[in-house]
């Protein structure tokens, strides 16, 4: 169901999604730009943020730029009833930046993926270590990422 | 690299959530201890040199009523280039990348993020993507989520 309040909520994430204007006042100069208060653009933020819709309203940075060249994902086969358990433990690593569990085919069986970032590729692998210390998994692979075709944030 | 001790304080804060006042800035040089305008004119050089892609809302793709997946397709080494372009061609394609087992093979070297706005409109994208490529793609949804967000350690 749509309502009003959610059309606006939508306009107002697709007018700063390219980014929020980088000055003294940005909330009152975007509430400018649409026609309502600071306070306005404020509170809806706060409620985005609070209801889930908006995860963080931070920077994205260019990791690659700033010398964080190691991208490692690494997928793990784990069995069924043990998948809570893994990945608690795999999210708790602070280098560890996503952990998902996805759905195995004939062709895949790793049905745990960890996204892991670090400076170099010994960074990352010492936290793989760690993980099959912590865990005791032993069957997983490391993919690293050879070219980056394409890295935007998502849009709406 | 030219970021300086002040960049890499405001670059980590920054990968938080803006304060939600009137004046964000102000508020975080009382935490940095470093002046507002300075603040400012390092964020704007570091969007412009683009060390940060942007400040901004990060969507919670499913929140927002989206579906998304991963997916992953095995391209032929001398197809690589026109099968990323028709890829990378749709809007709701976040990220794309070329990936290699190390020390194994994987049956599948092409990995993309694709966001739509529902299931029916990913699924027709995919096979649109099938049916352009004559290439198999994997889809492999998130069935549960241990952790999203990628704050980066900067030192």
């Amino acid at each position: 169901m749509t309502t009003k309040k959610e059309d606006i909520d939508v306009q107002l994430i697709k007018h700063i999604q390219e980014g929020l204007p980088v000055t003294k006042t940005p909330y009152k100069d975007i509430g400018q730009a649409l026609g309502m208060s600071e306070d306005e653009v404020i509170q809806r933020l706060k409620k985005l943020l609070e209801f889930g819709k908006i995860r963080r309203l931070a920077a994205s940075i260019a990791h690659r730029k700033i010398g964080i060249n190691a991208n490692a994902m690494c997928v793990w086969k784990v069995p069924k009833e043990r998948v809570d358990e893994v990945g608690k433990i795999m999210a708790g690593f602070e280098e560890v930046t996503h952990c998902y569990e996805r759905p195995t085919y004939p062709d895949w069986q790793h049905n745990v993926f960890t996204m892991i970032h670090g400076y170099t590729d010994a960074e990352c692998e010492a936290v793989i270590q760690a993980i099959k210390e912590k865990t005791g998994l032993t069957d997983y692979v490391i993919l690293y990422s050879e070219k980056e075709f394409k890295k935007v944030g998502v849009r709406i | 690299m030219i970021l300086c001790d002040t960049d890499r304080k405001i670059l980590h804060r920054l990968q938080s959530n803006l304060p939600l006042v009137s004046r964000p800035f102000q508020e975080l040089s009382k935490e940095l201890n470093i002046d507002e305008d300075t603040i400012i004119e390092r964020i704007k050089f570091m969007i412009e040199k683009g060390y940060v892609r942007r400040l901004a809302p990060i969507i919670n793709t499913q929140a927002m009523g989206r579906e998304a997946t991963l997916a992953a397709v095995k391209v032929p080494e001398d197809r690589i280039d026109e099968v990323s372009a028709i890829i990378n061609s749709y809007s709701g394609v976040s990220h794309n990348y070329l990936r290699k087992g190390k020390n194994c093979n994987i049956p599948y070297n092409m990995w993309f993020t694709m966001s739509a706005k529902d299931d029916e409109e990913l699924h027709s994208r995919l096979k649109e993507i099938e049916d352009r490529t004559g290439l198999t793609v994997r889809s492999l949804p998130t069935t549960k989520k241990f952790k999203i967000g990628v704050r980066f350690k900067i030192y």
